[in-house]
């Protein structure tokens, strides 16, 4: 397929704002009570006007869906509630169009027991598909690894009655393990990724890489065979698709992580896990260490990756890279209710999470768009949407979209009985008051401040790819940082930075109190800061500390210019 | 020793030693003239610019200077808004405090490193009391001895030592600058992006007071997992320390114990009655209780002035700084040994500063009601700094037996309450009432010592 984008940028990555979608909830073209892709092509125009440039979908693929969808039954058809093949096409034509790329859950690690491939393997040991997933006689292998989902599986081993034997699953127990050993599954995957790519994808994110693999003595996690194998993919993708993105789901800590990356030859991007509980830590503990703790300990990235970095997404907001007394706070502070844990984790959504404060739901975004990494947002935030912690597993925060006071949501023109999860109804963030027709109305909500912001960092690729350094403050509740032009890309004719210095200080206020800063900022004396939001010049740095004030929750961002007249 | 300074330099220095806030005698007489130890020109470029060097002695005290000159009449924006930083124009220069001077100061870097230092940008840190520090490129911080004692300055051996033992809680050492018996200057890796503790123990209390529904363990600005780690990184200096110093034990020990004790009873006696307390017959039965102590545990080198002040909180962990002790006491005191809990009390003593500088901010009319909350938060904070310090591997060798060791922390507490009584009477009434509350508590504790 011939690419839509005019200068195709093999790189777009690390310059692209991205947008979480659960097909399922964000709008129903046919009313039947379900969101579909062609929903999704319907709401293009939206998207386009926020001003996002990468949509990530939720798997769409045939599923029993006792699992959101991850529990895949066939990697070849749609799910029909979400429509078929031509819907998909259309859509992805339709982002291009718009200058907005697709990528697409994958789920390499496993399938839903429901899998042609499982029932025909679990019926006899010798099958053809018989050692397509991974058997045993007993539960005694791979002992040293975790069990993940704590709440619901006592072990990773589970007793198949048919085939008298034991399978392996790192998830649910609906979700046996692929056995990667099998060099059939093994290509029968990559088989799967060129099918989607084909049709104009632009990517996956790959969901629960780290468990690719299994080997005894190990925690099977992150194994060099897993490596290899991503090595493999992502050969075969550069070669017959530039410009397609692997975004890996590995909830490690970073200096794991970056594993996955490899010599720029496994994936292209990461998400960062550990970032997104230590932003929230730092507000409520309103101290900087929580968040410049973790990046200090982020390694640096090959060229050509990127981090994927976010405040919420679908899952519970995850607790696993954290210690356990930094959990307890987290547990303390962010889960009174224990309904509102998950897991190792909190099921909220990011306004409940932050007591309905816009302030601090800004200073978190602007967190998030500032920060080393390209960034992802979680449907619905942008309204700020609320959670409803009273329905079950994980769909307190996949509730519908809401686009309207109207019924439904504005979500479905089908019965409300229908609707796979109620919209939200409760009188702080119900559709009546939270949705996207008021916001769009309203030239002060939350939505506007979101757009602007999302342009503002368009003018700045800085942002995706610059140089991330800590200003010492005294004052414990500032965050003071500069992103600059890396000097080797202002060079680089295929960077969009190409050709300029951009330098972009930005300070934040964690504390509900207004602080004072002291900016020790003499290497750049003579500049003058602008903010970015108003464009407004702030006085000229000088040799002396730079002062400012921040109102409680506040930041700026300022671009550091050369005076006008020159330095003295 | 030369002494080689601008004709007419010497005269002026008095008036200009008494502007700085590090000089010592702002209690006495004004200064009517010092004595040049030591002067020398340390660099010129030929064209008016030169830093000078003196060591001089004035009331008693031995100062470094180091002197920026520059042609009269350039222009240097350095030194606008700085009183006492400019000493006067003589002939065709003008002389001044050269560490505000950004060119001079990487100047005094090549010359303090021999050379293998250098810099692009430099810049004084704001707002010191007794030293003057300067950041180099946010890479290294120099810090400039002003009061100057013959023999080595505890900050630089105990820092160096501590570092050769192995412990990563201090500062890499970078720079010693030592010349005739003096350490003048002491480099070291600066901390990027450090918080000070005393700044993050503020950060937390001013959380609670505006969170009075909710006690110190409930509220968001909780600073006590910093407490508990600050506790254990205490542990393992002092283990470092009993490492690279040595430790007495015994007799000697027990002797330095009593002596402290007779000395606290003869400060109370001298300290008389103290807004209408009679403190001596209210630590009558303490002291009693105290000087019965038979073993106060292992006697080792300490930091001397450990407060929330002296450590920094950054991205791996806590750094004690400075350890030059207490500059009030001499300096033979400040390199004798102690039971651990000198520092361990000195620091609980800042905490309970800590929570009534931050009610001192808050409206007097809050006060009362906030009161219970700072005696929370500084009980909730005592015991996890206590926790962690206890619990870290080997610290019970250094510590006293468990029968003594409550008496054995009261008595450094009161030691160090005492100390600070005198403190805030002489400088700042308004104070007072911090330690006095502080020798309330721990003289009626009397009887949970045993």
């Amino acid at each position: 397929m011939i690419s839509p984008f005019a200068a195709p940028q093999q790189r777009w990555y690390q310059h692209a704002v991205f947008y979480e979608i659960l097909v399922r909830g964000f709008y129903d073209s046919n009313g039947d009570g379900t969101g579909d892709l062609a929903g999704i092509t319907a709401k293009l125009d939206y998207l386009q006007w926020l001003g996002v440039d990468c949509l990530w979908l939720l798997p769409f693929y045939q599923s029993p869906l006792r699992d959101g969808g991850y529990d895949i039954s066939d990697f070849w058809t749609i799910l029909p509630e979400y429509g078929d093949l031509a819907d998909a096409v259309e859509l992805v034509e339709e982002s291009h169009k718009r200058g907005i790329r697709v990528i697409a859950d994958l789920v390499m690690n496993h399938t839903s027991d429901q899998h042609p491939w499982f029932v025909e393997s679990r019926e006899s040991r010798t099958n053809p598909k018989a050692d397509w997933y991974v058997w045993r006689d007993d539960d005694s292998a791979y002992r040293d690894a975790r069990v993940i989902f704590v709440d619901t599986e006592k072990s990773n081993w589970t007793h198949d009655a048919q085939r008298g034997q034991y399978y392996w699953h790192r998830f649910f127990a609906h979700q046996p393990d692929l056995n990667y050993d099998n060099p059939e599954v093994a290509e029968a995957m990559i088989d799967v990724c060129r099918y989607w790519l084909d049709i104009g994808l632009d990517g996956f994110r790959l969901d629960a890489v780290p468990y690719l693999f299994e080997r005894e003595g190990t925690n099977c996690e992150n194994l060099p065979e897993t490596h290899e194998y991503l090595r493999r993919v992502r050969k075969e993708v550069d070669s017959l698709f530039p410009g397609r993105v692997l975004l890996a789901e590995a909830n490690q800590w970073p200096e794991d992580v970056v594993e996955y990356f490899g010599s720029s030859d496994e994936c292209h991007m990461c998400f960062h896990f550990p970032l997104m509980p230590r932003m929230f830590m730092a507000v409520r503990r309103e101290q900087r260490h929580p968040i410049t703790e973790i990046l200090a300990r982020t390694p640096e990235i090959p060229p050509g990756a990127q981090w994927g970095i976010f405040l919420r997404n679908h899952d519970e907001l995850t607790l696993e890279m954290v210690t356990d007394e930094e959990r307890d706070y987290m547990w303390a502070e962010y889960a009174k209710d224990p309904r509102m844990k998950r897991n190792i984790g909190i099921g909220r959504r990011l306004a409940p999470l932050v007591d309905n404060d816009r302030r601090v739901a800004e200073l978190l975004h602007s967190l998030l768009f500032s920060f080393p990494g390209s960034p992802v947002l979680y449907y619905g935030d942008e309204i700020g949407m609320g959670d409803n912690i009273y329905l079950g597993d994980r769909d307190g925060v996949r509730t519908p979209m809401q686009w309207s006071p109207d019924r439904n949501a504005g979500f479905s023109q089908g019965d409300f009985a229908r609707l796979y999860l109620p919209p939200l109804m409760d009188p702080v963030y119900g559709y009546q008051a939270v949705n996207v027709e008021a916001n769009v109305r309203d030239p002060s909500s939350q939505l506007h401040w979101m757009k602007r912001m999302l342009e503002v960092r368009k003018q700045h690729p800085v942002f995706g790819t610059g140089t991330f350094e800590v200003v010492s403050v005294d004052n414990p509740s500032v965050l003071a940082y500069v992103r600059c032009t890396p000097e080797d890309a202002t060079l680089d004719p295929d960077s969009p930075v190409s050709g300029q210095q951009d330098i972009v200080l930005c300070v934040c206020n964690l504390s509900r109190f207004a602080q004072p800063a002291e900016l020790p900022l003499i290497r750049f004396e003579g500049k003058t800061p602008i903010e970015l939001l108003g464009r407004v010049p702030f006085p000229r740095i000088g040799e002396l500390p730079y002062f400012v004030t921040l109102a409680p929750y506040g930041f700026y961002w300022f671009e550091l210019v050369d005076s006008p007249g020159g330095a003295p | 020793m030369t002494v080689e300074l601008p004709a007419g330099l010497q005269e002026l220095l008095p008036a200009h030693l008494m502007a700085q806030r590090w000089y010592a005698g702002h209690s006495g007489p004004p200064l009517e003239h010092v004595d040049v130890e030591s002067g020398r020109l340390l660099w010129s470029d030929g064209t008016g610019h030169s830093l000078w060097h003196a060591i001089v002695e004035a009331g008693g005290d031995l100062y470094q200077l180091v002197v920026g000159e520059r042609p009269a009449g350039e222009p240097a924006d350095f030194l606008h808004g700085r009183e006492g930083a400019t000493i006067a124009t003589l002939g065709q220069s003008y002389f001044y405090d050269a560490t505000l001077d950004a060119d001079m100061d990487k100047v005094l870097l090549r010359v303090a490193s021999d050379g293998k230092e250098s810099a692009e940008l430099a810049r004084p840190v704001q707002a010191e009391q007794s030293n003057t520090s300067l950041v180099f490129d946010d890479r290294l911080i120099l810090k400039l001895f002003r009061r100057l004692h013959r023999g080595h300055n505890p900050d630089v051996e105990v820092t160096t030592a501590l570092a050769a033992a192995g412990f990563t809680h201090v500062a890499a050492p970078l720079v010693t600058w030592r010349e005739q018996d003096f350490d003048l200057a002491f480099g070291q890796q600066y901390l990027v992006g450090g918080s000070e503790g005393w700044a993050l123990a503020l950060t937390s209390l001013r959380d609670l007071y505006k969170s009075p529904a909710q006690g110190p363990g409930e509220a968001g600005g909780d600073f006590s997992a910093e407490a508990e780690r600050l506790g254990r990184m205490t542990a393992e200096m002092h283990l470092a320390l009993a490492t690279g110093f040595g430790v007495t034990t015994g007799e000697r020990a027990t002797d330095s114990w009593h002596a402290l004790v007779s000395g606290m009873e003869r400060r109370i006696e001298a300290a008389g009655d103290v807004a209408g307390r009679d403190l001596a017959g209210a630590a009558a039965p303490m002291l009693d209780r105290l000087s019965s102590v038979s073993d106060a545990g292992p006697f080792l080198r300490v930091h001397g002035d450990y407060h929330l002040g002296q450590v920094m909180r950054t991205d791996t962990g806590w750094y004690v700084l400075d350890f030059e002790g207490e500059p009030a006491r001499d300096l033979s005191e400040r390199t004798g040994y102690s039971s651990p809990f000198k520092d361990v009390s000195s620091m609980l003593r800042s905490f309970h500063y800590a929570t009534r500088h931050a009610l001192g901010e808050q409206p007097a009319a809050d006060a009362e009601q906030l009161e219970p909350l700072a005696l929370a938060w500084d009980t909730h904070n005592r015991q996890a700094f206590l926790d962690g310090y206890r619990r870290t591997p080997g610290i019970d060798d250094l510590l006293p037996p468990p029968e003594e060791s409550p008496a054995v922390l009261i008595g450094y507490e009161l030691d160090k309450a005492l100390y600070e009584l005198d403190y805030e009477r002489a400088h700042r009434p308004e104070w007072v009432s911090i330690p006095l509350d502080a020798l309330d508590r721990l003289l009626h504790g009397g009887d949970q010592v045993g």
